[in-house]
């Protein structure tokens, strides 16, 4: 097994924008490769302007990013490298999407690193294979669903074959069908070994998909670990304004009541702690 | 303008090869320009009409409708064709104005309708392309035949944008109606103010997003996309070769005769 290895580390972040606000006030943040991290936060909190940084797009007034130990270097051959390695779904894909055709849309990011027509081709076939985009593939993009639309986003950056993807808020907007639908993708991307980092307000999901959770606050980072960990302290919770899942809840009540042991591990899935009841005895419910 | 957008893309001559319909119907309106015929004009009007209502999805009513477009312009723009100022009555009309006659000579009148015709038919071209091809593959087409790259990424982006803004200002007209926004003249004219302000700066707004999101993706000033290959089927070019080398012959045979 290949040695865990940091993909990004990012170092005392600082930026501001041009109208004086500042969105980054010294963030600090590392992902190892393959890790599954849930970026959360409220609106406002730094977390699309940290994206930003990871791949060149905004440069930090101070502080420094290393992706795979070795700082950008905002050279136009040292962007174009981190790049390859770096992809971004962007919240809206309308902000994305450029090409009113599916195919050109996705062979875009492909063909800017260089590869030949034919490379691309295959490559761009098989990721609208592989995401299901086939039945949507010869529609005009102004006609596709906004579930269509984010998955040809995704195809977007996943033809590049990046080793770190960011989404930013991929089921934010969409309908629970078409959201678990991108949160399948979402997996499918981990599986195939590629790092992923997303945001999203949905702490039940991030309970289930996170390795880790990293709570944003006023452009720094206030608390990371395990999901369960973080969803379970009421001080981080209260300070970013989330809710705790309802399966923690109802754990967190039954160990109070003495009815669950507080040594069981905290479940993720309500399935979890149906089975830790079920052990129980429903009985003594 | 949407309408046609839908039709082109439910077309079933969509995946035709884009070089042969620009082919052909570019090849019958330069015929049909050079030569203004009565004729040849007629069966081109007569030709693209039925082609296109049987090969796009556009019914017959509404290619009708579509042809009625130009038509009204055509018919302003002629009127001047109609008539002359000459020093006496003569022709088939004539309206004393002072001591000079506006008059309406027979000459005039085939002039302006062979004009009207000749631009119908002109028209009836460009639909049948407009109609069977979408808007990606012309801009393929046109890479193919190197208009400069610039104009063809202006293209791309215009085209997409033109939904994406649409839509916003479709957003934004409805959430006005919302709040009675075209309760009277008075409030419609500053709803659309308001209306085109806000879009402008959403513009502004999207195209930034755009960029850093292109950028993303290592882009470095030139839009490189993958273009579709859809060669002609032999049999469909000699098709072709053989309708418009018909329809010199016949423009040939009309230029002779003389303005048939």
């Amino acid at each position: 097994m290949e040695r865990k290895r940091t993909i990004v580390r990012a170092e005392d972040l600082h930026y501001t924008y041009e109208d004086g606000t500042q969105a980054l006030k010294g963030l600090d943040l590392t992902v190892q490769k393959g890790e599954k991290v849930a970026v959360m936060g409220a609106n406002g909190s730094g977390k699309s302007t940290f994206f930003l940084h990871l791949n060149g797009i905004l440069k930090p007034q101070k502080g420094r990013i290393l992706i795979d130990e070795t700082p950008i270097d905002y050279s136009r051959k040292g962007l174009l490298q981190v790049r390859k390695k770096v992809g971004i779904v962007f919240q809206n894909p309308e902000d994305q999407l450029f090409s009113a055709s599916v195919r050109q849309e996705i062979s875009f990011g492909i063909l800017n690193l260089g590869v030949s027509e034919k490379e691309a081709e295959e490559k761009v076939d098989r990721v609208i294979e592989e995401l299901g985009i086939t039945p949507f593939a010869h529609k005009p993009t102004h006609f596709l669903s906004g579930g269509e639309k984010k998955r040809v986003s995704i195809a977007d950056i996943l033809v590049m074959e990046p080793e770190l993807m960011i989404l930013d808020e991929p089921a934010a907007t969409l309908d629970p069908k078409h959201a678990r639908m991108i949160d399948g993708i979402v997996d499918q991307l981990s599986g195939k070994g590629i790092t992923v980092l997303l945001s999203t307000h949905d702490a039940e999901r991030a309970l289930i998909w996170a390795d880790r959770v990293v709570l944003f606050d006023d452009g720094k980072v206030i608390g990371q670990g395990h999901p369960e960990d973080i969803f379970r302290s009421e001080e981080l919770l209260r300070q970013t304004n989330l809710e705790k899942p309802a399966v923690l809840r109802i754990f967190d009540t039954l160990c109070e009541e003495g009815i669950l042991d507080h040594k069981l591990r905290p479940p993720r899935r309500v399935e979890e702690l149906m089975g830790y009841i079920r052990e129980k005895g429903i009985k003594q419910l | 303008m949407m309408m046609i957008d839908k039709l082109a893309y439910s077309s079933p001559w969509r995946y035709k090869s884009t070089h042969l319909k620009s082919c052909f119907a570019i090849g019958t309106l330069l015929i049909c320009v050079a030569v203004r015929s009565f004729l040849v004009s007629s069966v081109i009007l007569a030709l693209m009409g039925c082609l296109t209502v049987t090969y796009s999805q556009a019914s017959l009513s509404r290619y009708g409708k579509m042809m009625l477009w130009p038509l009204g312009f055509l018919m302003l723009g002629t009127i001047a064709v109609f008539f002359d100022v000459a020093g006496e009555p003569m022709g088939l009309l004539h309206v004393a104005i002072g001591s000079k006659y506006i008059v309406m000579l027979t000459e005039s009148l085939a002039y302006g309708a062979r004009l009207i015709l000749v631009s119908l038919a002109s028209v009836s071209c460009l639909y049948f392309l407009i109609l069977t091809t979408t808007m990606p593959d012309l801009m393929d087409g046109l890479k193919r035949l190197h208009l400069p790259w610039l104009v063809i990424e202006l293209m791309t982006l215009i085209y997409r944008f033109i939904f994406v803004l649409l839509d916003s200002a479709l957003a934004i007209t409805t959430a006005q109606n919302c709040r009675l926004g075209n309760r009277n003249l008075r409030t419609s004219i500053r709803s659309m103010g308001g209306m085109l302000a806000a879009l402008f700066i959403q513009a502004m707004g999207k195209s930034s997003a755009l960029f850093d999101s292109m950028e993303a993706r290592c882009y470095e000033g030139r839009i490189r996309v993958l273009t579709e290959h859809r060669p002609a089927a032999k049999k469909e070019v000699l098709l072709v070769a053989a309708y418009l080398t018909g329809l010199l012959a016949l423009a040939v045979f009309c230029h002779m005769k003389g303005g048939l």
